[in-house]
């Protein structure tokens, strides 16, 4: 019995070493941090500093009377509700393309597609400079340009002219592109599991495409469809990675251009070093990922499909 | 004429496919662009979109400049060749690392996660979907106060290589839920028997998983090696916040370039080639790696 414990802990103590130092911890000390005034990371100066809810009151305050904080609320709803649609149905629609391709081509269009999301942020953001760029180097001004829909260079993601939707438009763009990939693999694997044989029936009774996708392909992968909807939900809320770089190279507005994750990096790490405040705001994002975390284990009954090692000696 | 092929599934495959590829290459229109234009543009005296087609020439003054840390033609170097050179290593000191510290991990507590019967498995596991998922922005702030806190005992010529450890670990536990899951995949598939038939012979576990179950998952292995170098190497956020400002990688000597939004200062086709630099070494070992992307998804679901 001694022996099996020492190679448990050797299997399973280092990891859970990591889980504990870097998801465990931090999930309290940042709870924590939001009761207490820290700024510029003067941890030992305000650590000790007990505030209560003062942190929450004025984020309270801010999200009621500040106009960006407002911004900042309805930008996450509209990027967040966006985005889910279209990655979600891109996925499926791409999942979908590429199935019925032969296996070469749908391999090459999977890569391509996969492409964004393992491109190094910094360089996936570059490219969007380029293409949303103010001047007449942009991608996109260039092309308009030439096809005379304006005269002269615009900003789409700045010019309070194009505010809310241009800086709406350019992260709903950016993040989606990389968010499709996901719905599109899920489900394409999804029906590459379901029996080929059933699909050849079909087509020999004369169903057609449309009918096999709507009466085969999508109904016996209702399960990966909301796997993918909660999934998406989860990772829009928390990414802030891609669009960051947008605001600190002025593609985007950092006003309309700023989910709630966002607001957290910065105001913790670039713009005021408010530490409290951000840890306050981050607590809501812990709270939304917890409970719909556990809906999400629940309700899509991952328990069960755990298998029992049945041949542990 | 063209003959019209069909299959056993009684439907016109070439026109379907030909009608399919061209939708899908439509939609594909902006992925392509972006990159061809990054990747020619490192190559071409100027942006490729800022001129008529023309006035474009071939040259490989900005790979030059790139190196030679000048940021424009006429303006003196900013960088030193020996900063870039720099740079580069440090983003592959921190790929490799979180590759290291990953794959390792992973492989480990996947074998438990697979093989052994221990408290709290069930759990353990929905423990480790719902921290995938767990937005790292709300804990980075508690990582950052914890790094600022052990920061404190260490001498301080020992900072830079405490905060290279320090993003490479914490950078790693962002990877590492994910991909024992995707490693309890691979060793689900391995046949009980042969474990078994090693135990009995009175070999100890650790010695069983060494020598008879890790070459059996060496494509999950490989796997994971591969997707967290990938994550290491593109790593951004992390390494902007714990490294000192002087050790950048090519994500943060890139993000400085361009901050603020600011034209003047830098040519942009040498950053083209900064970006193109970056993007290689991904693209190579993507290749590699694409066709395990479907089977580790779906491991990686399926459980």
């Amino acid at each position: 019995m001694k022996i099996r414990k020492t190679s448990l802990l050797f299997f399973l103590g280092p990891a859970l070493f990591v889980v504990a130092l870097f998801y465990i911890i931090p999930l309290f000390l940042s709870v924590y941090i939001s009761f207490t005034p820290m700024v510029d990371w003067n941890v030992n100066r305000y650590l000790t500093q007990f505030i209560g809810l003062q942190n929450y009151e004025r984020l309270f305050h801010i999200v009621m009377y500040d106009p960006d904080m407002r911004a900042v609320v309805i930008t996450t709803v509209v990027f967040v509700l966006v985005t889910l649609v279209i990655n979600v149905f891109g996925g499926l629609l791409l999942a979908l393309a590429t199935y019925f391709m032969d296996e070469k081509m749908s391999a090459a269009y999977q890569g391509l597609w996969l492409l964004p999301r393992m491109t190094p942020i910094a360089v996936y953001s570059l490219l969007w400079y380029y293409f949303f760029h103010s001047s007449g180097i942009g991608i996109l001004n260039s092309i308009l340009l030439k096809l005379h829909l304006i005269d002269h260079p615009i900003a789409l993601g700045l010019d309070p002219k194009y505010l809310p939707w241009g800086a709406w438009f350019i992260i709903i763009f950016v993040n989606g592109l990389v968010g499709v990939s996901y719905g599109m693999i899920i489900f394409y694997s999804a029906f590459k599991s379901i029996p080929k044989e059933l699909i050849i029936a079909a087509r020999v009774d004369g169903a057609s495409t449309t009918r096999i996708i709507r009466h085969i392909l999508l109904p016996l992968t209702k399960w990966h469809f909301t796997f993918v909807m909660v999934w998406q939900m989860f990772s829009l809320l928390m990414t802030y990675a891609q669009t960051f770089l947008l605001v600190e190279w002025r593609v985007v507005d950092s006003t309309w251009g700023q989910t709630w994750a966002l607001y957290v990096f910065r105001t913790a790490f670039t713009t005021t070093k408010d530490q409290g405040l951000a840890a306050a705001a981050s607590t809501f994002l812990s709270i939304i990922g917890i409970v719909l975390g556990i809906i999400a284990l629940k309700a899509l009954g991952y328990e069960k499909m755990i298998l029992e090692p049945k041949g542990d000696i | 004429m063209m003959p019209e092929t069909t299959d056993v599934e009684t439907i016109n495959r070439r026109r379907m496919n030909l009608a399919l590829g061209i939708v899908v290459l439509i939609a594909s229109i902006p992925i392509l662009v972006t990159y061809f234009i990054l990747m020619a543009s490192s190559f071409a005296n100027q942006m490729i979109t800022g001129s008529m087609v023309g006035q474009l020439t071939f040259t490989l003054k900005n790979w030059i400049l790139f190196f030679e840390g000048k940021l424009t033609v006429a303006s003196a170097a900013v960088y030193s060749t020996w900063d870039i050179l720099r740079y580069i290593f440090n983003t592959f000191i921190v790929a490799f690392g979180v590759m290291l510290v990953t794959t390792a991990l992973a492989t480990m507590a996947g074998y438990a996660c697979s093989r052994m019967k221990f408290k709290g498995r069930k759990f353990l596991i929905q423990l480790l979907i719902l921290l995938h998922a767990f937005p790292g922005v709300s804990l980075i702030i508690a990582v950052y106060a914890l790094y600022i806190f052990s920061k404190g005992p260490i001498p301080s010529q020992w900072w830079t290589l405490y905060a290279f450890i320090y993003v490479i670990v914490a950078r790693a536990a962002l990877e590492i839920p994910m991909d024992i899951w995707i490693m309890k995949g691979f060793f689900d598939k391995v046949p009980w028997e042969v474990e078994w038939s090693a135990l009995i012979d009175g070999a100890s576990r650790i010695k069983v998983w060494k020598d008879i179950i890790l070459p059996l998952v060496k494509p999950g292995i490989a796997a994971v090696a591969i997707f967290s170098f990938i994550a290491g190497w593109g790593a951004l956020i992390y390494v902007l916040v714990f490294l000192p400002p002087t050790e950048k990688t090519l994500a943060t000597y890139i993000a400085g370039l361009l901050a603020g939004g600011s034209l003047e200062v830098v040519h942009l086709p040498v950053v083209a080639a900064a970006g193109t630099l970056y993007l290689l070494p991904t693209l190579i070992f993507f290749s590699f790696v694409r066709r395990y992307m479907l089977q580790t998804s779906l491991s990686g679901i399926k459980g």
